[in-house]
């Protein structure tokens, strides 16, 4: 299912997937780059934490747990 | 590089391991340097640093080879220091553990600064993990590539040319398994080489040329600092303000230059790393073909383990397996070595016969050395259960389904590693939170976990709970055990609590992260647990040992002597008692015992802090105890022992018997009641005992305000509570 056209990560339903387009907060953009997403990466939405807040997402083929503001930051295209 | 060269070795050289965290660089200091660690800090900052000694092959080349002749080689060992430095992502710190990493590879003039870096990636994950790779090869570093986990590359159908790898980077490329012990000796050979001829390996350009406004800022600071190429100069622009190796006056030109030429640290951070991703991408995508997705098995087992409804139930699961494992798994080696310290003392007594040394060794020594042995066991488990949690990958996890409830605590999703270990120890579990960037959530976590029920509580817990609680048991439930668990949920009850007070009192506009990278799921590599299990049992034996034994024989000393006159006056007094009342031989000995105990120092203290006490069901006897549990409260059981056993005759009788035989002078009922024994409980639950915490909570917070914060709240909530406690059940 493709993400409509540049959009925030933070709209996602579980099970998008789309490819990175830039970052919002250039502060959240350079932990981000370190941990390895960037990009061109391609995202998926894989599931929602226990409690709300936390989202199970893959960059590439490598497991993340981001918070819902980081993915907020992230501009899918 | 030449100097170092040209004067004789006057240091050991040093090894830097570096990596991105989880590349299996801690699996492969252990394969290289077994148990033959040391482990100890950074100097100036708290975070843990592991050393180790490498014997490398070596052909040494005589002194005398400068003036151009040809020297005999003398083949011999070369003994290296290697230096597992923390994983770090990039030269951009967020952690500390990743600004140590920076702050000493750009120190030449540091103790720690290395010879030569053996960086470790893991193969599987190349794309991200030579983001640090070449900034560090910018630094000019001599290094050799470790392609970790060379294992998978057979497993996966993984294909990596790397000779093709190793020509692009311009550096040795080394495939090594940490985990089957395979490509260790190629590595050797490698950084041996490395060391003997480091001009070999210099970079000819680098992967990165600073942009123009970060150029400005260089060719003006470049006079000032102390630096070794462009690329150190602007890692010094960039950090200049914490690295404690650049000079406050320095520290203020760097700034104004920043300001002058328009230098935004961020902006230029993310344009570095987006244009090293664009060299070295290529590079990757040219050598590495990727097989099969290995992946697959970890995304199975996540499907579960980490579901929004089963995974909490698992982790609930897994904890109570892990405690029940602790309690069943510790009890017979508990009692073993309950017992070798009981024959020991026995023995001893025998063979020296009644006399003041002997009371000693027996009473101080031997009974304080054995309070503190008998927790090994339980250590022991504990440490490999979570060293197993941790290898294997799942704390990653928990640390992802508990952030949300976490921050609702203003703590974060890390905390909870924290707050698991500190079940066994706050001490690891205060040091583990420096993976969490964010200063007032690792604050938080830092003063709470102290809450969380260690390994040292547990001989008190067991002792006080038979005195609190009837055995009986409905079913497979006893009471006691009940009472223990619940314990326990009181301890991390009143952490989390806790935390959410300070949160509410503590203001931090600092942004906090998640962004926890969940690695795939590995069989554990047994080495790394046994090394992490060995590593702690040891540091818990050496530095609670001599707390304990110290505090022992002190103990002892001041519960034997008394201030001059006293002792003698107490020996009359008895004497007069004995000779009026017709006491037989016992129970003239235990009346000369518990009244020179009055008459001693301890005695005078326990009596000094008794009114303070009292509202808490304690007495002076209690209150000497109290006294001696400030400095670890595992001495509590040793100290009993010490308090109930001097001048007794029968030496057969266990603590517990001995106490529950106790009675109150003024009420005549026994001392340890229901009342006093939870009171008692409660207040060892919330209170801070431990100077080894405080010591480490000093150090992890970098002053004195915290620890007396924690020490100081920690003391008034055990006392309030255990007042509470106290008054409602008598």
């Amino acid at each position: 299912m493709p993400f409509p056209r540049t959009t925030t990560a933070a709209l996602y339903t579980i099970g998008t997937t789309g490819v990175i387009d830039r970052f919002t907060n250039e502060n959240l953009a350079g932990k981000l780059l370190d941990i390895g997403v960037r990009p061109g990466s391609r995202l998926s939405i894989i599931r929602k934490s226990p409690f709300g807040s936390c989202w199970y997402v893959k960059i590439d083929r490598h497991c993340l747990a981001l918070r819902k503001q980081e993915l907020a930051c992230i501009l899918i295209k | 590089m030449h100097s170092n060269q040209v004067t004789a070795p006057a240091r050991t050289a040093v090894v830097g391991l570096v990596g991105n965290p989880n590349s299996g660089k801690s699996s492969l200091f252990n394969l290289l340097t077994g148990l033959r660690q040391r482990i100890g800090n950074f100097p100036g900052v708290t975070v843990e640093k592991k050393s180790g000694k490498l014997k490398l092959a070596e052909i040494r080349t005589p002194v005398g080879t400068m003036d151009g002749e040809i020297a005999e080689d003398v083949r011999g060992v070369r003994e290296v220091e290697i230096i597992d430095f923390p994983g770090a992502y990039s030269c951009y710190p967020t952690s500390l553990d990743e600004r140590l990493v920076v702050q000493e590879l750009t120190n030449p003039a540091g103790d720690l600064y290395p010879d030569a870096i053996v960086y470790v990636a893991d193969v599987t994950k190349l794309d991200k993990h030579l983001l640090l790779f070449t900034q560090l090869r910018d630094l000019d570093l001599p290094m050799v590539l470790v392609l970790n986990m060379a294992d998978l590359i057979e497993e996966t159908g993984l294909k990596v040319d790397v000779e093709r790898l190793s020509s692009r980077l311009r550096v040795p490329v080394v495939p090594v398994s940490a985990r089957q012990g395979t490509g260790v000796d190629e590595l050797k050979e490698v950084i041996a080489d490395l060391l003997r001829n480091p001009e070999a390996y210099r970079p000819e350009e680098p992967f990165y040329e600073p942009g123009t406004r970060a150029r400005d800022v260089l060719s003006e600071l470049r006079r000032v600092l102390p630096a070794r190429n462009n690329y150190h100069a602007l890692l010094l622009a960039h950090h200049a303000s914490w690295l404690k190796h650049i000079p406050e006056k320095t520290r203020h030109l760097v700034q104004e230059s920043r300001v002058k030429h328009g230098f935004h640290s961020l902006r230029a951070q993310v344009e570095e790393t987006m244009e090293r991703y664009d060299t070295f991408e290529p590079i990757v995508r040219d050598t590495v073909r990727r097989g099969t997705n290995q992946s697959s098995l970890t995304d199975k087992v996540d499907n579960v383990l980490t579901h929004q409804i089963f995974g909490p139930l698992i982790f609930v699961v897994i904890m109570v397996f892990l405690f029940q494992a602790l309690f069943a798994w510790s009890a017979w080696p508990m009692d073993g070595i309950e017992w070798i310290f009981e024959s020991l003392g026995t023995g001893v007594r025998a063979i020296l016969g009644p006399g003041w040394l002997t009371d000693l060794l027996v009473d101080g020594v031997i009974a304080g050395l054995g309070g503190v042995l008998v927790f090994i066991p339980q250590i022991a488990i504990l440490f490999f259960f979570i060293a197993l949690l941790e290898e294997v990958g799942y704390l990653a996890r928990a640390a992802y389904m508990f952030d949300s409830i976490m921050q609702r605590f203003g703590l974060n999703g890390r905390s909870v590693v924290a707050l698991i270990s500190g079940h066994a120890c706050a001490i690891p579990a205060i040091m583990s939170t420096r993976t969490i960037a964010n200063w007032k959530e690792r604050l938080l976590t830092i003063l709470v976990t102290p809450l969380t029920s260690c390994s040292a509580r547990i001989p008190v817990y067991v002792i006080l709970i038979s005195f609190a609680v009837p055995d009986v048991s409905w079913g497979p439930f006893g009471a006691q055990g009940l009472a223990f668990t619940g314990l326990y949920f009181l301890g991390i009850t009143a952490a989390m609590l806790s935390a959410l007070a300070f949160k509410l009192v503590l203001k931090s506009p600092e942004r906090s992260f998640l962004m926890l990278e969940l690695p795939e799921y590995r069989s554990p590599v047994w080495r790394n647990v046994g090394v992490t299990v060995w590593q702690k049992v040891k540091t818990f034996i050496v530095e609670a040992g001599k707390i304990i034994l110290l505090i022992s024989v002190v103990l002892w000393g001041l519960s034997t002597y008394g201030p001059p006159g006293a002792m003698d006056a107490a020996r009359t007094q008895v004497q007069s008692q004995v000779e009026t009342q017709g006491l037989d031989d016992d129970q003239a000995a235990d009346l000369l015992a518990s009244e020179q105990l009055e008459a001693s120092f301890a005695g005078h203290i326990g009596k000094a802090i008794e009114p303070a006490i009292r509202p808490l069901g304690y007495d002076w006897k209690i209150g000497i105890a109290l006294f001696s549990s400030f400095a670890a409260r595992e001495v509590f059981v040793g100290t009993m022992a010490i308090i109930y056993s001097i001048g007794s005759t029968d030496d057969e009788l266990r603590i517990q018997d001995r106490m529950a035989e106790e009675i109150n002078p003024r009420t005549g009922e026994p001392v340890y009641n229901q009342a006093t024994a939870w009171s008692l409980l409660v207040f060892y639950v919330f209170a801070m005992m431990c100077m080894a915490t405080t010591a480490v909570t000093k150090r992890e917070t970098g002053g004195w305000k915290w620890p007396i914060i924690q020490f100081t709240f920690m003391t008034v909530l055990a006392y309030v509570s255990a007042m509470v406690v106290y008054q409602v059940l008598s």
